[in-house]
């Protein structure tokens, strides 16, 4: 979790994170759902188009309530960012810039060197101030929308980037927490028993 | 009753028990876009603690997701609640075809009420379909906040008149067990 502004006085408190638990992927959904379907008019089966389980989503909350979502998939050469939400009442805040920096900053720190998205038409500007690339000047549409294809690159850093010569816990950890020991470094304590070494393949004739 | 429509543009409305975690899924969506996203409920009110605990019904047209109801179940009663339609399918009597759904599914179950805390603009709408207030209006009384309304599940056997209860309790924070509800004054 991040702090993106220290809680003073009366500042709301914007916390950051991968969602990981069902509940988190849950209010991901219910926020997708809230701005595509409810204020968009999107179709469901257009909104949960089946790469749901195969992505990563990224939860925001204000004051503990959830106000924003992400979804991210990872491509061979690039991370694709998708379904960016934000609840109407959280929409003056100016989280869309720092949300969107922490998904960067996520992305690179597994070790991806570009950022792509689709963008709609009225948010290039934003896109660009942000330092993000047309790929071309392609415009397409899809669910009513017409979009451009946008990327951006990412400084990796070739110390800490995953690789797999990285520590092994380390590609263990949870991934909004590289840096942090993970809960399967504490069980490393228990010792190796192998409970499982006089097994064979088949268990079963 | 009025004659619900079985089909929109060419595609047949269902109704359909939440079984797999998708359904479940389909409802919560349907909620949450015409809860949080047009009324701005809060998330932490519209998802209360209570979804673990009730039986969900699905409206679709065709395969698309477009109407859900909750049902929580009392041992005197069942309670219909977070009824909702996806904007652009409403005025189809959708909403109606939940209700009777939750009506059938009560009866199945040997459940003779069905209880509801209504919106007092959507009194009528529930009137209409055969429901009466809990307790009757009071001339010059206050206007109230939520309205306590009744059904009989098998309408040849209607209610006993039940008595009035003091004061009906809505608890805005999450309850995990049914202390808000008015068990011992909506019974027959």
């Amino acid at each position: 979790m991040s702090l993106l502004n220290e809680p003073a006085g009366n500042q709301p408190v914007v916390t950051i994170k991968l969602a990981s638990t069902s509940d988190e992927l849950m209010q991901c959904f219910a926020l997708r759902s809230a701005v595509y379907i409810g204020e968009q008019q999107c179709p469901y089966w257009e909104e949960f188009d089946g790469n749901d389980f195969t992505a990563t989503h990224l939860i925001l909350y204000v004051d503990g309530e959830p106000a924003s979502s992400m979804r991210l998939r990872w491509f061979g050469t690039f991370a694709k960012f998708e379904r960016a939400v934000i609840l109407k009442r959280y929409r003056s805040m100016g989280l869309f810039i720092p949300f969107t920096q922490w998904a960067m900053e996520f992305a690179r720190k597994k070790g991806y060197s570009r950022v792509y998205l689709h963008s709609q038409h009225r948010l290039w500007p934003i896109m660009e101030r942000q330092g993000f690339k047309k790929v071309d000047d392609k415009i397409f549409h899809f669910s009513d929308h017409e979009y451009g294809a946008y990327y951006c690159d990412l400084a990796i850093d070739a110390k800490d980037t995953p690789t797999m010569y990285s520590d092994p816990l380390v590609l263990n950890r949870p991934e909004d927490q590289l840096d942090t020991p993970g809960i399967l470094e504490q069980s490393v304590e228990r010792g190796a028993t192998n409970p499982h070494a006089g097994w064979s393949e088949r268990r079963s004739n | 009753m009025s004659i619900v429509k079985q089909s929109i543009g060419g595609e047949p409305v269902t109704t359909k028990l939440a079984m797999k975690m998708e359904d479940s899924m389909q409802a919560f969506a349907v909620r949450a876009a015409c809860f949080i996203g047009e009324l701005d409920v809060p998330y932490s009110e519209e998802f209360d603690g209570h979804d673990f605990g009730a039986t969900h019904v699905i409206a679709y047209v065709g395969d698309e997701p477009v109407g859900a109801v909750r049902v929580r179940w009392f041992q005197s009663f069942a309670m219909p609640e977070r009824l909702a339609v996806i904007q652009r399918f409403r005025g189809n009597k959708i909403g109606q075809l939940l209700i009777e759904r939750c009506r059938k599914l009560a009866e199945t179950r040997g459940c003779n009420m069905l209880y509801a805390q209504v919106l007092p603009n959507d009194v009528t709408y529930w009137e209409k379909q055969g429901w009466r207030r809990l307790v009757a209006e009071e001339a010059g009384g206050a206007p109230k906040r939520i309205v306590a309304m009744v059904r009989a599940v098998d309408p040849s056997k209607p209610l006993p008149e039940v008595e009035a209860p003091e004061s009906i309790v809505l608890r805005p924070e999450p309850q995990l067990d049914a202390s808000g509800l008015p068990l011992g004054t909506a019974s027959n």
